[in-house]
């Protein structure tokens, strides 16, 4: 448990995917206008990235590994798999989203389809592999990294709304503010990174 | 004496169609000078009818003490190391001039370079001259180590207002704290001259591994020195002296990181860091002060007690979280972070800018939470993560400039919050009265 939470906290604050690793970074510019709507994508985002994880860690510890069902190695199939299972995730997102709230399926537009090239959720994956996570931890990460996801597109959305009202230099309006705001808040995400959550378990 | 001011500066006003940028010079000086007749109008920052400068000028006035004693600190610090003049009102005219020396020119190219970025601004998009800078530009050198390089000091504020204010459209738009920010481009470009034990200690040189000594004095201490000497006062000399042994330069939290509450009570007691005779920023040493300026603040309504009190409620909380979690014993090998976890809570106040960031940092009406909730939470996680940086990031000796950096942050995001939960209960309130007149 204690490592579950560890891993939870260090991927949503202290290895942020938008302002650490810069990580899907198209839908956090394009949808994060307005904060009830970017509120719907980290909805979605934290959904799909918390389920699709565990799945591809299940691919790929009982189908791609030598030791798996193959008994080879097939880790070249990596990518389309992952990509399979994410974008069947996001179609059941889509039909979710459609059938339940319509307004904010509208308001996402192609942004709520392409959850599925979001590289925060591919790239989640990817470290996942790579840092030989087990199961538990693979749900902790993908939770984490979605909650973080999540927090700095509202975070976002709400500035922008806010400056919606500023005297912003017209060569600068729109994304080129939102580049702006994004490398500030980058700074600001700095002061959790090189916290340890290990040391709440105490000395070893 | 002011009819005569007045007859002056409307004798030297310049001609604002033949040239827009000494007329911006103008009208900023005459309106410090005098209440103009027009208040702001713009911003997200208006509460009254007070024209927006005269809130300014409190800051600068609360933050007046702290400058005071920031320069005899200075000075005091560096007498200190060299083991002269321990006591503490001994020679202070030494102490005061060598302040003065390291603290005029930090403060002259801050109000430069700062006034300089506002001004051509101004000028350039044809409006007066904002007074956002006079806040900014007395906080920057407080937050500042004593031996800064200008020239890093001069990139740092124009980063500061370039990006952080005038991308967003001028004074009462950032988002971020002004000065912060310009600490924070020092903190991460360049940080070997404001991070580490060699710097808050002004005019100490390293000479070699572990070996410091004082600097020489020449040029304008030798001036000085004419002059002392023709009173019969004490004289800087020659400079060059070595430093007082065990000298490490390490302020109570570097200290205190190594090894816990121990290590720093053998270098400084508690009544010299509550007093504020301790390295550090220049003016975030001298809790009394302080706290003084906060009152005069709270007093004149310029800052909001919520934030204060609730960055003070979440500073007590994470202590003792964090106490809560400690070890009660050490062996030989516990690491320093588990001996800096477990000073009590209310030591923390002594060390670190804590009050400093509290009382003038967070409680910035621009980029903090505008709702009176808001508030509330907005310096309750000032106060918790602050502690968090502090005591558990080892990349980072002090917090509170990044925690309310990373609350400046979340402030639009709470406020968004705190309106639409009163937008919807209101709109409850409505359904309920109507509901209730519709069946009488």
């Amino acid at each position: 448990m204690g490592e579950f939470i560890n891993i939870f906290i260090k991927s949503a604050f202290i290895e942020n995917m938008v302002l650490a690793y810069f990580l899907g970074m198209c839908s956090y510019l394009a949808v994060s206008k307005s904060v009830n709507t970017a509120f719907g994508l980290g909805l979605a985002v934290i959904f799909v990235l918390g389920v699709t994880m565990p799945i591809n860690w299940l691919i790929n510890e009982y189908l791609l590994s030598e030791t798996g069902l193959f008994g080879q190695d097939l880790t070249f199939l990596r990518f389309i798999l992952f990509i399979a299972v994410i974008a069947s995730m996001v179609q059941l997102v889509e039909m979710v989203v459609e059938k339940f709230s319509p307004a904010l399926y509208s308001a996402l537009g192609i942004f709520l389809p392409l959850i599925t090239v979001n590289c925060a959720i591919l790239g989640g994956s990817l470290f996942m592999v790579s840092r030989e996570y087990n199961l538990s931890n693979s749900i902790a990460f993908g939770l984490g990294g979605g909650f973080g996801w999540f927090l700095a597109i509202i975070a976002i959305a709400a500035i922008r709304e806010k400056i919606r009202y500023s005297d912003v230099p017209p060569a600068l309006r729109g994304l080129g503010m939102a580049f702006i705001l994004t490398g500030l808040m980058g700074i600001a995400f700095m002061s959790l990174m090189g916290i340890d959550p290990a040391v709440f378990a105490g000395p070893k | 004496m002011k009819k005569a001011l007045l007859n002056f500066f409307e004798r030297i006003e310049p001609d604002k169609a033949k040239s827009p940028l000494l007329h911006t010079a103008y009208d900023a000086f005459f309106t410090f000078a005098f209440t103009p007749d027009t208040v702001t109008a713009k911003g997200v920052h208006i509460r009254d009818g007070m024209d927006l400068k005269r809130t300014m000028v409190t800051v600068v006035v609360a933050l007046q003490l702290l400058y005071v004693f920031g320069t005899y600190n200075i000075g005091n610090q560096h007498f200190h190391a060299l083991g002269m003049y321990t006591g503490t009102f001994e020679a202070i005219h030494l102490k005061i001039f060598y302040g003065l020396v390291k603290i005029l020119p930090i403060f002259v190219v801050t109000h430069v370079v700062g006034l300089g970025v506002e001004f051509y601004y101004a000028a350039k998009k044809g409006h007066a001259v904002e007074e956002g800078f006079l806040v900014s530009g007395a906080l920057i050198p407080l937050i500042m180590p004593p031996d800064i390089p200008l020239w890093i000091l001069s990139v740092a504020i124009i980063f500061a207002v370039v990006i952080g204010k005038e991308a967003f459209g001028g004074t009462g738009m950032n988002i971020l704290n002004i000065a912060l920010l310009a600490r924070v481009f020092v903190f991460f470009a360049y940080p070997t001259y404001i991070s580490g034990d060699e710097v808050w200690i002004a005019g100490i040189e390293k000479v070699g591994a572990g070996a410091y000594a004082g600097q020489e004095y020449g040029g304008i201490y030798g001036i000085l020195d004419s002059i002392f000497g023709s009173f019969g006062w004490a004289t800087f000399g020659e400079g060059k002296q070595a430093v007082v042994d065990g000298f490490t330069g390490a302020t109570p939290l570097g200290l205190a990181a190594k090894g816990g509450w121990a290590a720093v009570t053998e270098h400084y007691t508690v009544s010299d860091m509550w007093w504020g005779h301790i390295p550090g920023s220049i003016g975030e040493t001298s809790k009394p002060l302080i706290l003084l300026g906060a009152l005069m603040l709270v007093f004149t309504k310029v800052a909001d007690w919520r934030i204060m009190v609730s960055a003070i409620v979440g500073f007590v909380a994470c202590g003792l979280m964090i106490n809560g979690i400690a070890p009660d014993t050490f062996g030989p090998e516990t690491d320093g972070i588990f001996k800096f976890m477990a000073v009590p809570w209310y030591y923390h106040f002594y060390m670190g800018s804590f009050f400093f960031a509290m009382a003038f940092m967070a409680t910035d009406p621009v980029t903090g939470a505008s709702t009176a909730t808001g508030k509330w939470i907005y310096g309750f996680f000032i106060g918790f993560i602050g502690l968090i940086i502090r005591i558990l990031n080892p990349a980072y000796p002090e917090g509170w400039m990044l925690a309310i950096l990373f609350m400046n942050v979340f402030a639009p995001l709470i406020d968004h919050y705190v309106f639409e939960a009163n937008v919807n209960r209101r709109a409850k309130r409505q359904a309920a009265l109507a509901k209730a007149r519709g069946e009488q």
